[in-house]
């Protein structure tokens, strides 16, 4: 069985490695798939906040633009590279995610709902108003794709992100690393502490839990994974707008979670390849049917409602502890099995 | 020029009241943020200018038609997307409340387009743009009077339902406790309905006379007078009306002055600031009860 089940994920992922050369893969649906893991990075580091800590985050997108802007004003202006450029935003990233949710540390989870509801909108503000450091409506064009370089060894060697090809391969990788991250997470001593106060803050509490330290913890790494969206987005669009960082992105990448299932992180990883998918093809349908393409939150929207109603779990619900693998959580499980047998 | 951007801050803070108020009963009765209450304050524009233009209806009977068609609309989207999660984690609510504000947003996209549209002038009367009389250094138009006036009854009506009737008395009975309210034999379903109801008529009132200020309107709207609006709901303490209300005027105040005089570009900013710094300073608000930790 678990043999299969090895074989199986081998295969899924030779199929990954193997995609771009592919007969039916064109320079567009490369696009797409690339989008997909930008979306599957985004759903991810959003999920931590409403999956694990139960706090509504409607601004999320905030982080993705700060991520992507500070790529972009430092790869165009000083020519930094992108390697040295992702710790940098990922630290601003996280900074500002503590920053945002500092004010609601000691109050329920509705006024952090609050907060965030505007934080995209003074985002967008400042990247809009600040025209010295952004170009403000403008935009940034031009930015470097990202390079493999050793000249700083002093060999003289450099490849550049020109196609979308190499691009897909470090999407896939930037993925698969937030992958195991976030799945080892969920598994650690801060995983639990976080689901632990998602079922019952006063309890978690009782029983030593650091509410403020912890919920601080999750709001940095959550926007803190933002960020690295942003500047992988930055440096692969080689545009960046204020526009694009609106409230609606936000709620597209809610949309995927939800559908997935709150706290589940491979649920956030199909809910991005299916609203993306999804909005490719309406892209597409709605203008046949004489109507704009950003009706097409319409569906998202309607999606949300449903979901809610009669499958609030998502489609892939997390049911507690069977994903799990700690050792500490495995023998505690075979124990209780025993005692029951017993 | 204080003079007159206190007076225009005041219109606008009166304003903001009433879709203050709308949120912060929602939230008394039952604890929700309705993240669709903008989209209802857009809806109640846009519905007015048709009414106007689709059928010709002169302007007041339009207005109490938008406001009629919006407390409809508010009933429908508890009954509909609420309702069943009563019971359901106060996420769920939460979710489905911001999906149904992009839902109507869309909806009216794709009704009313998504480009911004002018208010119907010539449905307006002539003396609206007109000063009305000027006050020291201070100009006021007649449009500034009718928003004044009719913004002061409606709150005036509003605390008198609220304090006065059977239906008020349930409403802040239910506020405190709903479980109790139930067993004293209140019918909670009606009372919900009856707030959503109030709310979005308000709210639906507050977006014809922003149209009618602004001369324009826009699918989109709706999110940056719910943030604001929410924003002076926090400021007053959230769930009380008197607050929500002087929140409301506080906000408008503080954004028109900060415009005026600190930067205009970060108007849409400022409501923000100010909610942010409540969080900080005094969560409960102006007039609200305390709010302890919860979870």
């Amino acid at each position: 069985m678990t043999g299969n089940k090895t074989a199986l994920k081998l295969l899924g992922l030779a199929a990954l490695l193997a995609f771009p050369v592919l007969p039916f893969s064109s320079e567009y649906v490369m696009h797409v798939a690339v989008l997909i893991m930008v979306y599957a990075v985004l759903a991810m580091g959003l999920n931590v906040l409403p999956g694990f800590c139960n706090l509504l985050d409607l601004g999320y997108v905030g982080f993705y633009g700060i991520g992507a802007y500070t790529a972009g004003i430092l790869a165009l202006n000083h020519n930094v590279s992108f390697w040295l450029i992702v710790p940098g935003a990922i630290a601003l990233g996280a900074l500002c995610g503590m920053l945002r949710g500092a004010p609601t540390l000691r109050l329920s989870g509705d006024y952090f709902a609050i907060v965030t509801f505007g934080f995209t909108e003074l985002v967008v503000l400042f990247l809009t108003n600040e025209i010295w450091l952004t170009r403000g409506p403008l935009g940034l064009p031009g930015i470097p794709p990202i390079a493999l370089s050793l000249e700083f060894l002093g060999i003289d060697w450099r490849y550049d992100f020109l196609s979308e090809i190499p691009y897909y391969y470090l999407g896939l990788a930037m993925v698969g690393a937030v992958y195991v991250v976030m799945c080892r997470i969920e598994d650690s001593r801060l995983g639990r502490a976080w689901l632990a106060i998602k079922e019952d803050p006063l309890a978690a509490a009782s029983c030593g839990i650091n509410l403020m330290a912890y919920k601080t913890v999750a709001f940095a790494f959550s926007a803190g994974v933002g960020a690295l969206a942003g500047c992988f987005m930055a440096q692969w669009s080689m545009f960046l707008a204020p526009d694009v960082f609106k409230f609606w992105e936000s709620f597209l990448v809610l949309c995927m979670i939800v559908l997935g299932g709150l706290g589940n992180i491979n649920g956030a990883i199909v809910g991005a390849v299916v609203l993306i998918a999804l909005g490719e093809v309406l892209r597409v349908l709605l203008p046949k049917l004489g109507l704009p393409a950003e009706t097409r939150f319409l569906v998202y929207g309607l999606i949300m409602i449903l979901i809610m109603r009669f499958k609030p779990g998502g489609f892939f619900p997390t049911i507690a502890a069977t994903s799990k693998k700690s050792r500490l959580i495995l023998d505690l499980k075979a124990r209780l099995q025993a005692e029951r047998a017993g | 020029m204080f003079e007159q951007q206190l007076f225009n801050g005041l219109t606008l803070g009166l304003i903001y009241a009433l879709i203050a108020v709308g949120y912060t009963m929602v939230y008394g009765v039952i604890e929700l943020i309705n993240f669709a209450h903008g989209e209802v304050y857009m809806l109640g524009a846009f519905l007015c200018i048709t009414f106007i233009q689709a059928l010709g209806v002169p302007l007041f009977p339009a207005m109490v038609l938008a406001m009629a068609c919006c407390a409809g609309i508010g009933v429908l989207i508890d009954q509909i997307a609420y309702k069943p999660l009563r019971k359901a984690p106060r996420l769920a609510a939460l979710i489905t409340a911001i999906g149904v504000s992009i839902f109507l947003q869309n909806i009216a996209m794709i009704i009313w387009g998504s480009r911004p549209v002018p208010f119907t002038r010539s449905a307006v009367p002539a003396a609206f743009s007109e000063t009305a009389f000027t006050l020291g250094s201070v100009n006021v138009s007649g449009l500034q009077v009718f928003i004044y006036a009719l913004t002061i009854a409606m709150m005036i009506g509003l605390t008198l339902i609220i304090n006065k009737t059977r239906i008020g008395t349930a409403m802040r009975a239910l506020a405190q406790n709903a479980t109790a309210a139930a067993l004293m034999g209140i019918n909670v379903n009606r009372v919900i309905s009856f707030t959503f109801a109030l709310g979005s008529g308000l709210g639906a009132v507050a977006g014809i006379l922003v149209g009618m200020y602004y001369n324009t309107l826009s699918a989109t709207m709706g999110y940056n007078a719910g943030v604001k609006a929410f924003a002076a709901a926090v400021l007053g303490g959230i769930g009380s009306v008197p607050g929500a209300m002087l929140g409301g005027v506080v906000l408008g105040v503080a954004e028109t002055l900060g415009a005026g005089y600190v930067s205009s570009q970060y108007r849409d900013g400022l409501g923000y600031a100010v909610m942010i710094a409540v969080i900080l300073l005094r969560p409960s608000g102006l007039l609200g009860k305390s709010v302890g930790q919860k979870a």
